[in-house]
């Protein structure tokens, strides 16, 4: 579903990725582990086209097309969808209007028929329950007042009324209590199918616990240096990062 | 500074003699010595240059322009009219070409209701009484100017205890010609204790030549009286246009201003309310999308009088092109107006490089135990918010529009009439659709 390699990305002329490759396969689900500063919202980000980072070599290949081509929406047209760790807030534009317009957004692109405010409430009454929100957050300024534990939820009922096929959840599981936690992994869970994928990126093996990853891969400065079973992540919040990171430091040299 | 100050070529006898010309043609003197005092402050304060505290943001010389001629009658097609009224609102209507009442558009006065062009009504008590008390000439040059000359616009009085259920709508109109011409529009407005209206002032203009529109409006809200205004400004692309709209008032009333901004070069709006009975509200919300290189000076006063006074203002804009806006707030709490509770904010969000923004809040107080505070802001679009729309597959130019009408309707969804609001949301599409188009090329 997903390849990318080589891919080399960075911010105003400083790199952040030296060279990544990674291959998502249709139903797997991918952890990326690392410490901070590792590079891994960077991909996150990158995949989904933040305009801030330049791609400077490598190439990312979705579903046999060119992703690094498309602009945003398209990504999220062809099915990417990117969970933020920092959901941004938009003030003024309540999340019932902002759920409706981007799941019209893409059914339209995609030549589907619009879905009306009567069906909308039908349809996001049922995801609510899986996020286990009130009716009420509809009403409220996207992301605006949230509590962090909210704003992450509301990050995966957008995913359960967008229905992607490569999510990728950018550390969704840091500053959240334990329910939560729990909240945010049975929907991650739930949506999952054998017909999509799902990276997700996190700091701690917690969230693993809950969601058990197909493949963990280790990010260090900008690479990918180790790839396992779910194993690893028990073995990283065993020993911490320190080891791999010496481990790395003598392969390198 | 005070020998730049008087640049104009005329001289003060040639005022004087313009004033007396202009009364001799209307129908009746009984305003001269207001003329004659108006024109007396505006000889001795001249046209407003960059050395005025209160001009200080603009060159004022745009409006400087000795060849205006004063404007004349015009007929208007109904077709012309219709992009400004709105039929589906009841309510009367009266509308003014170049300045003069044209009555063959006017419509509907409702019971309970005196409505009348002013220049008809110089002898009635209220007349008499209140105009040109609040918008005074002595520092006001263009007010001095409009007091001095004018002759029609609105008048209109509520009597007690009466609601007037649908809104009034004046609309001035300007008809561009070669030759720039200025009008001086004047309305006096009284809303008699415990009554209640709704107004629309819209200033609309066709052609693409100069002219000037020089309005002053006064408004007495009466004991408990609730007067509700809203204003849109919509000149052609030369147009220039100055307004000074005073509004007093009394105990337990409350008066909500929504002035609207989108067409001028240039556009100098003054507003004052004072709250001058215990218990009065006052809530002045403003917003403006420029382009090209529109300027835009607001100008704003909220004089707490009186104890136990509530203000609310928010000025927002959006600024594209080469445009410039200013915003100048002062709330000055007298020491009598104890339990003040003033807020005042101006927020702005820059689409070009090349457009500019200054504010400038300013608060005097001399009560001690008031809530005030301000606050100002000026930004670009934020682009987190542009992404992350975009993430969930909204197109970047639908993204744009959806936070731009957010910031927007903030102001404009607080328009209760819904003919009127659905034309500013109109007008705000079309504006913010022509800047990204002229932008973005």
């Amino acid at each position: 579903m997903l390849e990318i390699r080589n891919l080399h990305a960075g911010v105003e002329g400083a790199e952040i990725l030296h060279g990544i490759d990674l291959t998502v396969n249709t139903g797997e689900i991918h952890a990326i582990m690392g410490p901070n500063g590792s590079g891994k919202s960077t991909l996150a980000q990158v995949l989904a086209g933040h305009e801030a980072y330049s791609i400077t070599a490598g190439e990312v290949i979705y579903e046999g097309q060119d992703l690094l081509d498309m602009d945003p929406d398209e990504r999220a047209i062809h099915g990417i969808f990117l969970a933020f760790q920092y959901p941004v807030e938009i003030p003024g534009v309540n999340s019932a209007y902002f759920l409706r317009t981007a799941l019209n957004a893409i059914r339209t692109a995609r030549d589907e028929e619009e879905v009306d405010a009567i069906d909308f409430l039908a349809l996001i009454r049922d995801k609510l329950k899986l996020v286990e929100m009130d009716e009420k957050f509809l009403k409220r300024p996207v992301n605006e007042g949230f509590s962090g534990g909210e704003k992450k939820r509301h990050e995966i009922l957008q995913m359960a009324v967008l229905e992607p096929r490569l999510a990728i959840l950018d550390e969704t599981d840091s500053g959240l209590d334990i329910d939560a936690l729990r909240i945010v992994a049975n929907g991650v869970n739930t949506l999952h199918s054998a017909d999509k994928a799902t990276i997700v990126v996190t700091h701690y093996q917690r969230l693993l616990n809950n969601i058990v990853p197909d493949v963990v891969h280790v990010m260090l400065d900008g690479r990918i240096v180790q790839s396992g079973d779910k194993t690893l992540a028990m073995e990283l919040e065993e020993k911490g990062y320190d080891w791999i990171k010496e481990e790395h430091a003598t392969h390198s040299v | 500074m005070t020998g730049s100050k008087k640049n104009t070529r005329h001289t003060a006898s040639n005022h004087a003699s313009w004033v007396q010309k202009f009364e001799s043609s209307l129908n009746g003197q009984s305003l001269r010595a207001l003329r004659q005092q108006a024109i007396a402050d505006f000889d001795r304060l001249g046209y407003p240059t960059t050395a005025d505290e209160a001009w200080k943001s603009v060159n004022p010389s745009a409006l400087i322009r000795p060849d205006f001629e004063p404007a004349i009658p015009a007929t208007l097609a109904d077709a012309e009219l219709a992009p400004f009224i709105y039929p589906d609102l009841q309510g009367a209507r009266l509308v003014f070409v170049n300045g003069h009442y044209a009555p063959e558009h006017t419509s509907d006065i409702p019971e309970g209701i005196t409505i009348a062009n002013l220049a008809d009504v110089y002898d009635h008590p209220l007349v008499k009484a209140h105009l040109g008390k609040l918008a005074q000439t002595t520092d006001l040059a263009f007010t001095a100017l409009n007091t001095a000359f004018m002759r029609d616009g609105v008048f209109i009085h509520v009597q007690p205890n009466v609601t007037v259920e649908t809104p009034v709508h004046i609309l001035f109109f300007t008809t561009a010609s070669e030759i720039p011409t200025i009008s001086h529009p004047r309305n006096l407005i009284v809303a008699d204790e415990n009554s209640q209206l709704s107004l629309i002032e819209t200033y609309a203009g066709t052609g693409t030549e100069p002219y000037l529109t020089n309005a002053v409006t006064e408004i007495i809200a009466r004991d408990n009286a609730s007067v509700n205004c809203i204003r849109l400004e919509l000149q052609n692309t030369k147009g220039l246009h100055v307004a000074n709209f005073q509004a007093q008032l009394g105990r337990s009333s409350r008066m909500t201003f929504h002035d609207f901004t989108f067409g001028g070069a240039f556009v100098r709006n003054d507003v004052s309310a004072y709250l001058r009975g215990e218990g009065s509200e006052a809530t002045v919300n403003g917003f403006y999308a420029l382009e090209g290189s529109q300027q835009v000076d607001n100008y704003t006063l909220l004089e707490h009088a009186e104890p136990h006074c509530p203000s609310h203002e928010l000025y927002k804009g959006i600024l594209g092109g080469s445009s410039r806006a200013i915003f100048r707030g002062k709330i000055h709490v007298h020491q009598k107006a104890q339990h003040t509770d003033a807020y005042q904010q101006n927020e702005n969000i820059l689409l070009s490089d090349n457009a500019r923004v200054n504010t400038k809040p300013q608060l005097e107080i001399y009560a001690d135990e008031v809530k005030c505070s301000h606050g100002a802001t000026i930004g670009q679009l934020d682009e987190n918010a542009l992404f992350y729309l975009q993430t969930r597959g909204i197109p970047k130019a639908e993204a744009r529009r959806i936070l731009l009408r957010a910031f927007a309707d903030d102001i404009i969804g607080r328009v209760t009439l819904a003919p009127v609001r659905s034309h500013l949301s109109d007008l705000i599409d079309t504006r913010l659709e022509r800047i990204y188009a002229k932008d973005m090329a």
